[in-house]
């Protein structure tokens, strides 16, 4: 009950967001002045031709009109043609879907791994030379954006210990689990740094201030060992901020895509959504940027009903 | 445990057969053991290197009650806190002894203090709401207390929870059980405070303010709901307040505190009706300036 | 409160560390030994006398185009910082004010712009609108945006609110000297905070845009730019990555030292860490003398 209570209100806050980002997505067309016309005729061509080829693509229409028609295609999982080779953009995207998604599941995974055990001894420890050991670690790597990580860790693994392909992909029913990692793992880890390091601190933040809370006092006073009430009560509610964190990184891996997947040569819809925007390929352009918004706002539905079932108290009133 | 939650479900004649010493024979109680008894504590700050509380002495018997009143600011809470063994960061018991069930608190390992509470001596505070997770149903916390302390099955703790909610008088258990602290009021907090405080049976309660925030009339029947457990459990309490009213109900002894100081103590009778110390004086004159209507209400209930 | 930070040794640093690069973007170019742009035949060399940090790929002087690269990056992140702090804070500021439509609209607006992934949409609406850094800063500067609306909104809430202003203004106080004592203290150390924090994201996504030879001219320098050529020649130049990658760690930790700087001397954890500093100086003492 409590869920469904939750989803409700999730999805109402992201329908609004899922108009507002596919209007100003459908936008960019208008804005950018581009057509068709250009990449399939040339700059030579006559304003005549250029009109027939516009109308051949609707693009004579009102604008509300043929947004109207985009965003209700759209919703049928149809994104339309790709003005370059007329192909089909879903299909097209969903070729480089399973590389960016392994990437980015891998990374997501890492990253609240490793983020949560150095969060956890920092705060189980504050004020020593381990935690400050760890803030110093978590500072660095923070520090560190996605592509140089990348760089670092092809130099190490790839070209320095010769131990992991330095780009590529094989896909998992191909190559089985250990080809997969081996070609996925260090984009992962590039893009996994970011998650580590917010993910590590805001834990410890919300950790050392849950420690603060009465409540802690009132399970101390109940008789409850320190174990259980790190686990049970303090955990529970300092989790929180690194959750919430989670939904809010998550665009930005998505969108760190571009840049991993060009540093490991890999086919994903990063790649493709800045070969598309190179060549000006509006429509192609489009559907990626609505596909990564409705990954985003799946992923914080999914994040808000796990919040809203760990922390109820916080739900109340949003 | 189940004692605990019969006798108090039983009702609150006074004549049945409590565990311990009922208050008519005050004069044995006197001579029993001390199950709290604390020695000239006194509790310095490391951060500026200041002594804030000056030298608490009292003994604490099955059934008894000991009052502490004084101005804010004056120790009070801290001197509980230092016998929980929960003193906040960068405060240290300097001096004095504090005797738990006979046992040193300062000797015990943490182990063994952690084993202390809760089943030996627990306490409840003012603001109930946030002593109690806010992520986590209440009733769960009691049964918690249940399984961990006395080692009772997960079906088992949730009935014993459910029948200490309703020991503390609290309408519709079963449903107070499966609500969060915003769920619920502050007498009704405060009660499941108490009744999460005394699910392991402890000997001694100690209840820092827990009347304060609450009003007239919750703060009534909280404090009928204490005397109830003195009376029918033997629970021996410590009653800190601000409020003379709620000492001259339920204590049997008090200590009078200021700037860390005790500058009076004695049986209570003695201390509110003939004061020897100017503090006192005063702080019983602003209460009829300012307290009496509460006062009278109480009395008329 | 400027006084206050530069008074913690962290604080100290990140301002000289910004300072530095800051003159370096202003100097760099007249600094540069090199022309950033002669290409000669002895290419991918190590150091040496002649080429502090070696030669490129074309036989460029790296080091005179690390120098002449970092205006880029400087003008790029104050881009995305302005941009962000005056699409942000205005609306954050007035949406506490400007009724409820407003409020309502603008919010949505912020939560929208949360939910890009901002390198994927800058990437995109460069490409699209023409390359230029200056457009890619821009909306950059847009999509982070946010941050500077939250902050500044739920300032201004707290100090529209909160009961001590009313008070001050009862008690005969004028409206300028409450503005100055409350509201300033009360909104501008968060958007201090945003303003650093952003100053490193801004040098972040500059510098991952100029990697992907986003808004820029292909023979012009640029720190990420200088990254991406060098990743087709590891094996020939291994340590090439390392300067470039270090200034733009230095950076943007610096940016981040400063946020942390400006929080600590502007909230509670900045008396926490003064009680336990205390607290052990008095144990010590205490250990001294007994
Ligand atoms: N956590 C703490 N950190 C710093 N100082 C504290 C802390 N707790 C108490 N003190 C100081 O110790 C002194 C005694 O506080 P205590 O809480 O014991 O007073 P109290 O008698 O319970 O007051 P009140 O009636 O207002 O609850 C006060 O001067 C207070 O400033
Ligand atoms: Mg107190």
């Amino acid at each position: 009950m409590r869920v469904l209570a939750i989803f409700g209100r999730s999805v109402a806050i992201f329908i609004p967001v899922f108009f507002v980002a596919t209007f100003v997505t459908f936008a960019l067309r208008a804005l950018s002045g581009l057509s068709p016309a250009r990449i399939q005729l040339g700059e030579s061509a006559t304003t005549e031709a250029i009109a027939n080829i516009e109308s051949q693509w609707g693009l004579d229409r009102p604008f509300l009109v043929q947004y109207w028609d985009w965003f209700t295609d759209v919703l049928h999982g149809q994104l339309g043609t790709s003005w370059v080779n007329g192909a089909d953009i879903s299909t097209l995207i969903g070729l480089g879907l399973g590389v960016s998604l392994s990437v980015a599941i891998l990374a997501l995974v890492l990253g609240t791994v490793l983020g949560f055990v150095l969060g956890t001894t920092a705060a189980l420890r504050p004020g020593t030379l381990l935690d400050r050991a760890i803030t110093g670690f978590v500072t660095v790597i923070s520090v560190m954006p996605a592509f140089v990580v990348g760089i670092v860790l092809v130099e190490i693994f790839a070209v320095g210990l010769d131990l992991l392909p330095s780009g590529g992909y094989v896909p998992l029913e191909e190559g089985g689990v250990g080809l997969w990692l081996a070609h996925v793992i260090l984009p992962a880890l590039a893009l996994s740094f970011d998650v580590v390091a917010d993910v590590a601190r805001q834990l410890r933040t919300g950790l050392v201030s849950a420690y603060r809370e009465n409540y802690v006092v009132g399970a101390l006073v109940r008789g409850l060992s320190p174990r259980r009430i790190f686990f049970r009560h303090v955990l529970r509610n300092g989790m929180g901020p690194a959750l919430a964190t989670l939904g809010i990184k998550f665009p930005s891996l998505v969108g760190a895509a571009v840049v991993t997947e060009w540093i490991f040569g890999l086919q994903g819809f990063g790649r493709f959504a800045n070969d598309s925007a190179q060549a000006g390929d509006v429509p192609a352009v489009q559907g990626v940027l609505v596909v990564s918004v409705a990954m985003v706002v799946t992923f914080n539905l999914l994040i808000n009903i796990v919040l809203g079932r760990v922390t109820p108290a916080s739900q109340r009133g949003v | 445990m189940t004692t605990l939650a019969k006798s108090t479900l039983t009702g609150t004649d006074p004549t049945e057969t409590g565990p311990t010493e009922s208050p008519e024979t005050g004069a044995a109680a006197t001579t029993a053991e001390p199950v709290l008894a604390v020695r000239d504590v006194r509790i310095r700050s490391q951060v500026d290197d200041r002594e804030i509380v000056k030298g608490v002495s009292f003994e604490l018997t099955p059934g008894k009650v000991v009052g502490i009143v004084g101005e804010s600011g004056s120790g009070k809470t801290l001197t509980c806190r230092a016998v929980l063994g929960i003193l906040p960061p960068h405060f240290e018991v300097s001096a004095g002894t504090i005797h738990v069930a006979g046992e040193d608190v300062a000797t015990l390992e943490p182990r063994q203090l952690t084993a202390m509470r809760g089943s030996t001596i627990s306490a409840v505070f003012q603001d109930p709401a946030s002593y109690l997770n806010p992520s986590i149903q209440v009733g769960p916390q009691i049964a918690e207390v249940i399984r961990v302390k006395k080692g009772a099955k997960r079906r088992e703790a949730r009935r014993r929870a459910v029948e200490l909610l309703a020991a503390v008088h609290l309408r519709d258990p079963e449903l107070v059980y499966t609500q969060y602290t915003y769920e619920l009021s502050g007498g009704m907090l405060q009660r499941v405070l108490i009744a999460a405080a005394i699910a392991a049976d402890p000997r001694v309660l100690i209840a820092d303010e827990a009347t304060t925030a609450l009003d007239v009339t919750v703060q009534a029947e909280i404090l009928d709901l204490l005397a109830d457990l003195r009376d029918n459990a033997g629970l021996a309490l410590v009653v800190v307040s601000h409020d003379l009213a709620v000492v001259a109900q339920l204590c049997d002894e008090v200590l009078v505190m200021r700037e860390g100081e005790v500058v009076e103590q004695g049986p209570t009778e003695q201390v509110l009706y003939h004061p020897r110390h100017d503090y006192t004086r005063l702080l019983i004159s602003e209460h009829e300036q300012y307290g009496l209507e509460k006062f009278l209400t109480r009395e008329q209930s | 409160m400027v006084r206050r930070v530069l008074s913690l040794a962290s604080g100290r640093l990140a301002v000289g560390i910004l300072l530095a690069i800051a003159l370096l973007a202003i100097l760099g170019p007249l600094l540069a030994p090199q022309d950033p742009l002669a290409t000669s035949d002895n290419s991918l060399t190590g150091p040496s006398a002649a080429h502090w940090l070696g030669t490129d790929y074309l036989g460029r002087d790296v080091f005179s185009r690390l120098l002449d690269g970092s205006r880029v990056s400087v003008v790029g992140a104050l881009e995305v910082t302005l941009m962000a702090l005056v699409v942000g804070a205005v609306p954050g500021i007035l949406s506490v004010y400007l009724g409820r439509v407003f409020e309502w609209l603008t919010l949505r607006i912020a939560d929208t712009l949360i939910a890009l992934p901002f390198l994927l949409f800058a990437v995109a609406v460069t490409a699209l609108l023409g390359n230029g850094i200056t457009q890619a800063m821009l909306v950059t500067g847009v999509l982070v945006s946010p941050l500077f609306y939250r902050v500044s909104r739920a300032a201004t809430l707290a100090v529209a609110r909160s009961q001590y202003v009313e008070a001050a203004l009862i008690s005969g106080a004028s409206l300028g000297w409450v503005i100055r004592r409350h509201v300033w203290a009360k909104v501008l150390p968060p958007i201090a905070v945003a303003l650093a924090q952003t100053l490193g994201v801004g040098f972040i996504i500059v510098s991952s845009l100029s990697f992907l030879g986003i808004g820029v001219q292909p023979p012009e320098p640029t720190w990420g730019g200088l990254l991406a050529s060098d990743l087709g020649y590891l094996d020939y130049r291994p340590s090439a990555p390392f300067v470039p990658a270090l200034l733009i760690m230095a950076t943007v930790w610096a940016s981040n030292l400063l946020a942390d700087a400006i929080r600590d001397v502007s909230g509670e954890s900045g008396r926490a860490l003064v009680n336990t500093r205390k607290a052990k100086a008095n144990q010590l003492a205490a250990g001294g003398t007994a």
